[in-house]
C-alpha cells in the first residue's frame, strides 16, 4: 500500500503545484498581439456552420495583420484569435467562455455560431465585463435582456423572411395568404417564426401549418405530406444548414407543389450546388450576397471578397462568412478609435461604431443589434445545369426579378 | 460508520480541506472544479444501479433535466411570472434582488430534489420489471422523449430555451458566482458521498447486489426486489436532480436538449465514467469522474476537432484493456491490498485442472 500511497501523493502535489503556479500564458495584449478569444462549433450540428464562422475570422485577421494591423497609442498591434470547440453545445460553450476569460486571459470575445451558444455565452461575457462582437447570433431575445457588451453586426432573426409574406401577399394581389409553416426546435429558427407571426398578424394572412422540427433534422416527410394535402400559398422552412437540405430534398421527392417557399441558410447549405435544379425557385433570407455595393478598405466590394474567400478556402462565401469578417473590421475599428486596450473605453468605441464595411453599414442599436442593414432575399435561379442565387429584394439590388409563382414539378424539365 | 478507521479519518479531511481550499488555490479553474464535483456525483450515483443493482440505466439524466428545469422555474416563478420571463423575445426585463435570488434557488433546490425523487418511484414501478438491454434501452428513451416535450412546452421556453435568472448584479465581486456555485456542488458532492459511504457498509448494498448477481435467486430468498430497486432508483434521482438544478444556475441558459435532457453527453458520460474508473466500486467513480474530467479539459483543447475519436478511442482502450475499469484492474493486480486472501493452493489446483 506504501508505493501506491506515496505515488498517489506525489502525483497530486506535482498537479497541484503545477496549477497554483498557473498564470494565464495569454493575456489581453501579448507582444505585439491583441489576443481575442472564440468558441466556435467545429463539431456537432452546428459545425460546418461554425467553419464557415472561423473562415471568416481568419480571413479577417490575416487580412487585418498584411495590412498594418492595428494602431493603437502609435504602435502597431496583430490580431490573434484563441479558438477552443464548443462542440455545437450551449453548455460547452458557457463553460470555454469562462476558460477563455478567466485562464487564457482574454478581455475581447468574438461570438459562436448560432443564437443559442450566444445565449449561453453572453452572461459569461457580461458578468465579467468583456466586450464580445458577435456575427451568428440573431436571435431577439438576446437584445432584449440588457446586455451593455454584447455586440451584432447583423439584423436579428425576426426579420429574415418578414419580407417575404409581404412579398406573397403583394404577388397575391394584396390579399391575406395561406401559410404552413415548419421551424427547428432553436432559438433562432423560433424567432424567425415569432416573425412571421407578427407578418401574419399584419397582413391578415392565416397560418394552416405551424409545425416544430427536431434538431439535428433529416425528415420533414410529415409535414410536406399536410402541405400536400392543403396547398397552402407559401412554405416557409426555418432550421439551419441542415433544415434547408432536407427540406429541398424531401420536397423534390415528394413533388410537393407549393407557389412560395421561403427558407433560411440556403448559401451556407450550398443549396445551389448539392440539389441544382432541385433547388430552383427557393427564395432564401440572406445577411449579406456578393452584388450588394458596401465598400471598406480591406475587402473592397462583396465581389472581390467572394474572390479572395474562393481562392483562400476554395467554396463561394456563405454570408455567414462575411459577416464574421465584419466583426473583425468592428473590433479594429473600435481599439482605434478608443486608441486604449480598457475594456470600457472599447466598449464605449464599439457602442459608438458608425462605419461602412463589404458586408454592409454596421451601427448599433441600444440592445446591441445592428440598426444600420436590412435583410436580403434571394432566388435560386439556374440556367442549363448552373445554378445561381439571384437577388431579388429589395429593389436597389435586385438583379433578377422575382418568380412566381413556382411552376408545378410536372411542368419543369 | 463509527468504524471509521485513522488512516481513513486523516484522508477524508485531508479531501474535505482540498475541497474547501480548491477555489482558492485554483481560482481561475472554479467553473472547471464545479463541473467535476457534479460529474462525481452524477457518476457516483449511477454506480447505484449501474455498478451495485446492474440496472444499466440511460434514464439518470432525465431526473438531472427535471432539476435543472425545476430550479429555474421555481427561482423565476416565487417572484415574477413565468410565462412573461421565457416569452421569447419577450420585451420586459425583471432583476431578481439578492434575497429572491438566493431564496429562489435555495426553494428551487429543494424542489429539485424531491420531484425527480417521487418521479423516479412512479417510473421505477412501472419499468423496473423490465431486465437487461430491455431496461436500458427504455431508460434511453425516456432521456430522449423528455427533451422532446421539454422542447415543446412554451412556458420553460421550449425550443427558444430558457436563460435562468442572472447572478445578483448588487454583489459587486465578479468571483462569488463561482465560489457559490462551487460551494453549493462541493456540498452536494459531500452530503452524496456520505450518503452511498453510508449504503455501502448497510444491508441495503448486500440486497442490491444480490439483485445484481442472480435476482431470481434473491426474490426466492424473500427479498420483495422490486421494492428495493425502486428505492434504489430514487437515491440516484435525489442527487441527479440536485446536480441538474446547479448545473442550469451555472450555465445559465438551459436548452431542453443540449442542455438539460442531454443523453448524448451528461448521460453518457456518467455512464462512461464510473465504467473507467470501476463499477461497483466506492471509489471507482470517483476516480473514473476526476480522470475523464482532466482528459477531458486537458487534451480536448489540443486536438481541435478530433476529440470526439479521441474519446471514441479511450472507451475502446477501457473497454478492452480495463473492462472491470481501474478500480477491478487494481483489485486484480493487487488484490490483497483490497483484502482479499488468495490461496495460492487453491488457484495453483484451479490452473492445473485447466
Amino acid at each position: 500500500m506504501n508505493k501506491l500511497v506515496k505515488l498517489f501523493i506525489t502525483s497530486i502535489s506535482a498537479i497541484t503545484l503545477a496549477l497554483v503556479s498557473y498564470t494565464s500564458s495569454f493575456a489581453k495584449v501579448d507582444g505585439e498581439y491583441i489576443v481575442l478569444g472564440s468558441a466556435i462549433s467545429l463539431t456537432g450540428k452546428y459545425s460546418s456552420n461554425g467553419v464557415h464562422t472561423q473562415n471568416g475570422y481568419n480571413m479577417a485577421v490575416d487580412r487585418i495583420n498584411k495590412m498594418g494591423g492595428v494602431e493603437v497609442q502609435g504602435k502597431k498591434y496583430k490580431f490573434e484569435i484563441i479558438y477552443y470547440d464548443d462542440e455545437s453545445n450551449p453548455k460547452r460553450a458557457a463553460q470555454l467562455a469562462e476558460r477563455l476569460i478567466k485562464q487564457d486571459g482574454v478581455h475581447y470575445m468574438l461570438g459562436p455560431y448560432s443564437s443559442g451558444l450566444t445565449k449561453a455565452i453572453a452572461p459569461v461575457t457580461e458578468k465579467y465585463k468583456i466586450p464580445m462582437v458577435e456575427a451568428n447570433g440573431a436571435s431577439r431575445s438576446l437584445f432584449t435582456k440588457g446586455y451593455k457588451y454584447l455586440f451584432a453586426v447583423l439584423s436579428p432573426a425576426n426579420q429574415y423572411l418578414e419580407v417575404a409574406i409581404d412579398l406573397a401577399v403583394e404577388k397575391n394581389g394584396g390579399k391575406p395568404v395561406r401559410i404552413a409553416q415548419a421551424f427547428e426546435q432553436d432559438a433562432f429558427s423560433q424567432d424567425v417564426r415569432l416573425g412571421i407571426l407578427d407578418a401574419a398578424k399584419r397582413t391578415g394572412s392565416e397560418i394552416i401549418i405551424d409545425d416544430k422540427l427536431p434538431k439535428e433534422l433529416n425528415d420533414m416527410a410529415a409535414t410536406l405530406a399536410k402541405v400536400k394535402a392543403t396547398k397552402p400559398d407559401v412554405l416557409v422552412v426555418s432550421g439551419h444548414t441542415k433544415g434547408a437540405l432536407t427540406a429541398i430534398r424531401q420536397i423534390s421527392e415528394m413533388k410537393v407543389d407549393v407557389p412560395m417557399l421561403a427558407m433560411t441558410h440556403c448559401d451556407a447549405a450550398k443549396l445551389s450546388k448539392q440539389h441544382g435544379k432541385n433547388s430552383e425557385y427557393a427564395l432564401c433570407a440572406s445577411q449579406w450576397h456578393k452584388n450588394l455595393s458596401y465598400k471598406d478598405k480591406f475587402f473592397g466590394g462583396g465581389k472581390k471578397y467572394d474572390k479572395d474567400f474562393k481562392k483562400e478556402f476554395g467554396y463561394a462565401p456563405p454570408y455567414q462568412s462575411a459577416e464574421s469578417s465584419a466583426a473583425l473590421l468592428v473590433f479594429k475599428d473600435a481599439f482605434e478609435r478608443a486608441n486604449s486596450f480598457d475594456r470600457d473605453a472599447v466598449r464605449d468605441a464599439l457602442k459608438d461604431t458608425d462605419m461602412q464595411t463589404f458586408y454592409g453599414n454596421i451601427k448599433f442599436g441600444p440592445g446591441g443589434q445592428n440598426v444600420a442593414k436590412p435583410m436580403i432575399l434571394f432566388q435560386v435561379r439556374c440556367k442549363g445545369d448552373t445554378c445561381e442565387n439571384k437577388v431579388v429584394a429589395p429593389t436597389k439590388w435586385a438583379s433578377d426579378k422575382f418568380y412566381h409563382p413556382i411552376p408545378k414539378w410536372s411542368e419543369r424539365s | 460508520m463509527n468504524a471509521i478507521r485513522q488512516k481513513d479519518l486523516i484522508l477524508y479531511s485531508g479531501l474535505i480541506i482540498l475541497g474547501l481550499a480548491a477555489p482558492f488555490l485554483f481560482s481561475a479553474f472554479k467553473v472547471q472544479l464545479t463541473y467535476l464535483c457534479v460529474l462525481i456525483v452524477l457518476a457516483m450515483t449511477w454506480n447505484l444501479q449501474g455498478g451495485e443493482m446492474g440496472y444499466n440505466s440511460f434514464g439518470n439524466i432525465l431526473f438531472y433535466g427535471l432539476g435543472m428545469y425545476l430550479t429555474a422555474s421555481v427561482q423565476v416563478g416565487m417572484f415574477f411570472p413565468l410565462a412573461e420571463w421565457t416569452e421569447s423575445g419577450g420585451e420586459k426585463t425583471f432583476v431578481h434582488t439578492t434575497a429572491q435570488y438566493f431564496q429562489g434557488i435555495g426553494v428551487g433546490l429543494l424542489v429539485a430534489a424531491i420531484v425527480p425523487t417521487i418521479v423516479a418511484g412512479a417510473i421505477g414501478y412501472a419499468i423496473l420489471g423490465l431486465r437487461g438491454h430491455y431496461f436500458a434501452i427504455c431508460t434511453l428513451g425516456l432521456g430522449i422523449a423528455a427533451g422532446e416535450i421539454a422542447g415543446g412546452i412554451e412556458i420553460i421556453g421550449a425550443g427558444q430555451g430558457f436563460t435562468t435568472p442572472p447572478f445578483p448584479a448588487e454583489i459587486v465581486d465578479p468571483e462569488a458566482r463561482g465560489k457559490f456555485f462551487y460551494f453549493l456542488s462541493f456540498l452536494v458532492l459531500v452530503l452524496a458521498f456520505v450518503f452511498v459511504k453510508y449504503i455501502y457498509g448497510s444491508r441495503f448494498r448486500l440486497i442490491l447486489n444480490a439483485i445484481r448477481d442472480n435476482e431470481d435467486k434473491a426474490e426466492a430468498m424473500g427479498i420483495q426486489t422490486m421494492k428495493y430497486k425502486i428505492v434504489g432508483w430514487m437515491c440516484s434521482a435525489f442527487f441527479c436532480g440536485l446536480a441538474g438544478g446547479i448545473m442550469g444556475g451555472l450555465i445559465g441558459y438551459i436548452d431542453s436538449t443540449d442542455v438539460a435532457f442531454d443523453g448524448r453527453e451528461m448521460g453518457v458520460f456518467m455512464v462512461l465514467m464510473a465504467i473507467l474508473g470501476g463499477k461497483g466500486t466506492l471509489w471507482g467513480p470517483i476516480i473514473g469522474a476526476t480522470l475523464f474530467h482532466f482528459f477531458k479539459e486537458g487534451l480536448w483543447t489540443f486536438i481541435l476537432g478530433w476529440q470526439y475519436v479521441a474519446l471514441g478511442v479511450l472507451i475502446v482502450v477501457i473497454v478492452v484493456y480495463f473492462p472491470e475499469g481501474l478500480m477491478g484492474w487494481l483489485r486484480e493486480k493487487y488484490p490483497d491490498r483490497f483484502g482479499e486472501v488468495i490461496d495460492e493452493k487453491d488457484r495453483k489446483a484451479q490452473v492445473e485442472i485447466k
